[in-house]
C-alpha cells in the first residue's frame, strides 16, 4: 500500500507572463526524462482558444533542478513536435506525450488529435525521434504507428511507453463508444496495452487491463507502470462519463498490480493519493507520472481542471 | 484485351431500395452463385441531420446471362456505424469474396472531418446467411492509416491465391490544400497487403505499385484484379485531382495493368480495350470497374457519367 506526501504545485503555466502564445493554458500529463544535470518534464499545453472556444494543443517541457524539483530553470521555446500536415491524425493537436531514451536515442510516443463532424474529436498514435538531445523531435511518417482496429475504433490517447525485460511495452487507452450526455458527445474510453520488439510494429493484447470500477462507462486514462519491490504497479486516472467537469464525478487516481504486466489486479484502496480539502488539486487528482530520482520515488500528478492551472508533485513514503 | 459493352444494366431510379435510397448504384461488386449472380452496390440515403450523403450498400440478383433482374435487396445488407465510427457515414464501396461456409466483406468505412471532408478505413464484416446480412467482426476497422499511408485507406478488393490472401487497396497520399474554387482534394495511390488469414494484414507500407501517368497528382482507385492463364490482370480507374467532377478531360478513366507475379506491375492502358463511349451514359466518366468469371466468360461492371448516380453497366471480354 502507497502512500504519498503531497510537496505542492511545480508549474502553472498563469503564472509566467513571458511564456509563447502557444503556452498559455494548461500544462497536462507530464513525463519526466532524467538528464544529467536536470529533469526534464515533458507536458501539453494550449493557446487561447479560437473564436469558436476550439483548442489546438502543442507539448513542451520545463526543466527542474535535481536537489529541488521546485526550481525551474529552463521552460522550451518552441513546440517539441509540429502539427500535423492537412488532413492528417495530428492536425489539431499532440497530447499527451511519452518520452524514453534507450541507448542514445530518445523517442516520443504522442497522441495526435483530428477533429470530425458528428464527434468533436478522434486520436491516434504518433512517434517521432529527437536528434538535438530531447529539445524537438521529428515524426517518422505522417500517419500514426498505432491505429484503429475491430475492438479499438477510436481515440487512441494516452500512449506511456516503457522498457522491460528487452521488450517495449505501450500503455494507452482506447475509445469504447460515444455516448450522449445532456445533448454532448462524450467518449468512454478504457486502458489497453501492445507489446512491441523494435517499438515500430506492435501487437496489441486487444483486451481491457483494468475493470471498471465506479460505472460500466467509466473512462480510464493515464496508464502509468513502473517496477518497485517484486513487481509492477500501475497507477492511472478515472472518472465518469458524464458531468465529470466538477468535482463529485471528475477524475481520482487509481492503482493496480501485477506480477506479469499482463494479468492487473485493481485496487483503488492502495494508491495512496486523493484530492486535497482546498487548493489547486481540491477537486481532482489526473494523469499520475511515477519517476525515480536519487532513490526517491516521485508522482506528478494533475490537480482541478485535468491541469488547467499545472501540475504538482508528490513523494512516497518509505516505511 | 477487347470489350464489347452491354450497356447499362441496372439503374437504381428504376427501383425501391432499402434505406431510403434513392439515386446512385456505385462500385459494384459481384458473388457468382449457382443459379443467380448477386451484384452489391453502393447507393445514397440523405441525412436528415444535415442533408449530406450517406451511403448504404444494396444488392440486386441478375441471372447468370445478365438478361433479367431477379431481385433487389428489400432489408439492410450492412447498418453504418455508431457514433463516432470508421464508418457512421457510409459504406462505399464493399467487396465481397465468398468461401466453402461464409462470404467475407470488405467494407470502405467512411466518416466526416472538418478541416477536410472525409475519412475512410477497411473494415471487415462476415455472412452466414449466403450475403444477404453482414455482422462486423467489430466497430472499428482492421485494416487504416500507418505511418506512411496517412489517411484514406479504403478501396479494398481482396483475393485468395496460393493460400494467400491478397488485398489491393488505396492509401492518401496528400490533401492539397483548398482554393477560390474547390475545398481541399485528396489524392490516393494503389497499394498492396497481404494476409494468411484474411483478418491480420502486412502492407508493403506505402510502396505505389502502379505508376502514375497523369503526374503525382493522379488519383487512383479501385483496384480489381483477375488471373486469366498465368497472367493476373487489374483494372483500375484514374483522374486528375481537381475539376474532375464536371470535366470530363479530367474525371475517370479506366486503367490498366498486369503482372505474372503480384509484385510487379506493368501499367498499359492503351491494352485496356475499353474506352469512354462517344455518347451516352458511359461518355464522360468511367469508374469503379469490378471484373470477375461466370463459367467461360469474363466480365467487366463499372460506372458511367457523374459516378454512378444512374447505375451501372457491363461489358464482356471478346474471345480469342
Amino acid at each position: 500500500m502507497f502512500k504519498w506526501k503531497k510537496l505542492g504545485r511545480v508549474f502553472n503555466p498563469v503564472d509566467f507572463k513571458n511564456t509563447p502564445e502557444w503556452m498559455k493554458e494548461f500544462a497536462q500529463a507530464p513525463s519526466t526524462l532524467e538528464f544529467k544535470d536536470f529533469i526534464r518534464v515533458y507536458f501539453s499545453c494550449r493557446p487561447k482558444a479560437d473564436k469558436n472556444g476550439q483548442y489546438v494543443s502543442y507539448s513542451a517541457f520545463v526543466d527542474l533542478k535535481k536537489n529541488n524539483l521546485f526550481d525551474i530553470i529552463r521552460i522550451s521555446q518552441n513546440p517539441i513536435l509540429n502539427l500535423g500536415k492537412l488532413g492528417t491524425f495530428d492536425e489539431f493537436g499532440t497530447y499527451p506525450v511519452s518520452v524514453i531514451q534507450e541507448d542514445k536515442q530518445i523517442r516520443c510516443y504522442y497522441a495526435g488529435w483530428t477533429r470530425c463532424e458528428s464527434v468533436p474529436f478522434n486520436v491516434a498514435i504518433g512517434f517521432g525521434i529527437s536528434t538535438d538531445g530531447g529539445t524537438t523531435f521529428q515524426k517518422q511518417g505522417d500517419g500514426p504507428i498505432l491505429s484503429y482496429s475491430p475492438n479499438e475504433p477510436f481515440i487512441l490517447s494516452g500512449p506511456k511507453i516503457r522498457r522491460f525485460n528487452d521488450k517495449w511495452y505501450l500503455w494507452y487507452i482506447a475509445g469504447r463508444k460515444w455516448i450522449t450526455a445532456n445533448g454532448n458527445p462524450e467518449p468512454v474510453y478504457k486502458i489497453r496495452m501492445a507489446i512491441s520488439k523494435d517499438g515500430l510494429n506492435w501487437e496489441k493484447l486487444d483486451k481491457d487491463i483494468i475493470e471498471n470500477r465506479i460505472e460500466e462507462n467509466e473512462a480510464q486514462a493515464s496508464p502509468d507502470v513502473f517496477f518497485y519491490e517484486g513487481k509492477y504497479h500501475m497507477l492511472f486516472c478515472y472518472r465518469y462519463s458524464s458531468e465529470f467537469r466538477g468535482k463529485e464525478r471528475g477524475y481520482r487516481i487509481g492503482y493496480a498490480s501485477s506480477i506479469d504486466l499482463i494479468n492487473w489486479e485493481r485496487d483503488d484502496s492502495k494508491a495512496g493519493i486523493d484530492i486535497s480539502e482546498e487548493g489547486w488539486d481540491s477537486e481532482m487528482v489526473a494523469y499520475p507520472h511515477v519517476f525515480k530520482l536519487d532513490n526517491k520515488i516521485y508522482m506528478m500528478y494533475l490537480g482541478n481542471q485535468v491541469g488547467r492551472y499545472g501540475f504538482g508533485l508528490a513523494e512516497l513514503e518509505t516505511k | 484485351m477487347i470489350w464489347r459493352k452491354k450497356g447499362l444494366i441496372f439503374n437504381p431510379s428504376h427501383y425501391k431500395l432499402p434505406n431510403n435510397c434513392k439515386e446512385f448504384a456505385q462500385s459494384p461488386q459481384v458473388i457468382v452463385f449457382s443459379d443467380f449472380i448477386r451484384v452489391y452496390f453502393s447507393t445514397r440515403a440523405t441525412d436528415p441531420s444535415n442533408g449530406k450523403y450517406l451511403s448504404y450498400v444494396a444488392f440486386v440478383d441478375f441471372d447468370l446471362r445478365f438478361e433479367k433482374v431477379l431481385n433487389v435487396s428489400s432489408n439492410t445488407v450492412i447498418p453504418l456505424g455508431n457514433l463516432g465510427c470508421f464508418d457512421e457515414h457510409g459504406i462505399f464501396p464493399m467487396n465481397v469474396l465468398k468461401e466453402d461456409n461464409r462470404i467475407l466483406a470488405y467494407t470502405c468505412g467512411w466518416s466526416r472531418r472538418v478541416s477536410v471532408s472525409v475519412e475512410t478505413s477497411t473494415g471487415l464484416a462476415i455472412s452466414n446467411d449466403n450475403g444477404l446480412t453482414f455482422q462486423k467482426v467489430g466497430t472499428g476497422p482492421i485494416f487504416s492509416s500507418s505511418l506512411n499511408e496517412p489517411f484514406l485507406v479504403g478501396d479494398s478488393f481482396v483475393r485468395n491465391y496460393d493460400d494467400i490472401y491478397h488485398m489491393w487497396y488505396i492509401y492518401g497520399s496528400t490533401w492539397l490544400n483548398e482554393t477560390s474554387k474547390e475545398p481541399p482534394a485528396r489524392i490516393y495511390k494503389i497499394g498492396h497487403a497481404i494476409s494468411i488469414d484474411g483478418y491480420s494484414w502486412k502492407k508493403q507500407e506505402s510502396v505505389q505499385i502502379i505508376p502514375d501517368k497523369l503526374g503525382i497528382d493522379e488519383c487512383q482507385a479501385l483496384p480489381t484484379v483477375i488471373k486469366i492463364g498465368d497472367t493476373y490482370h487489374m483494372y483500375f480507374c484514374y483522374r486528375q485531382a481537381t475539376d474532375f467532377r464536371n470535366n470530363p478531360n479530367r474525371g475517370y478513366k479506366l486503367g490498366y495493368a498486369y503482372s505474372k507475379n503480384l509484385q510487379d506491375w506493368v501499367r498499359d492502358d492503351a491494352n485496356a480495350g475499353i474506352d469512354n463511349s462517344e455518347s451516352g451514359w458511359d461518355a464522360e466518366m468511367m469508374c469503379y470497374p469490378h471484373i470477375f468469371s461466370v463459367e467461360d466468360d469474363i466480365y467487366l461492371l463499372y460506372n458511367g457519367n457523374e459516378f454512378g448516380r444512374h447505375g451501372f453497366g457491363l461489358a464482356i471480354l471478346e474471345k480469342n
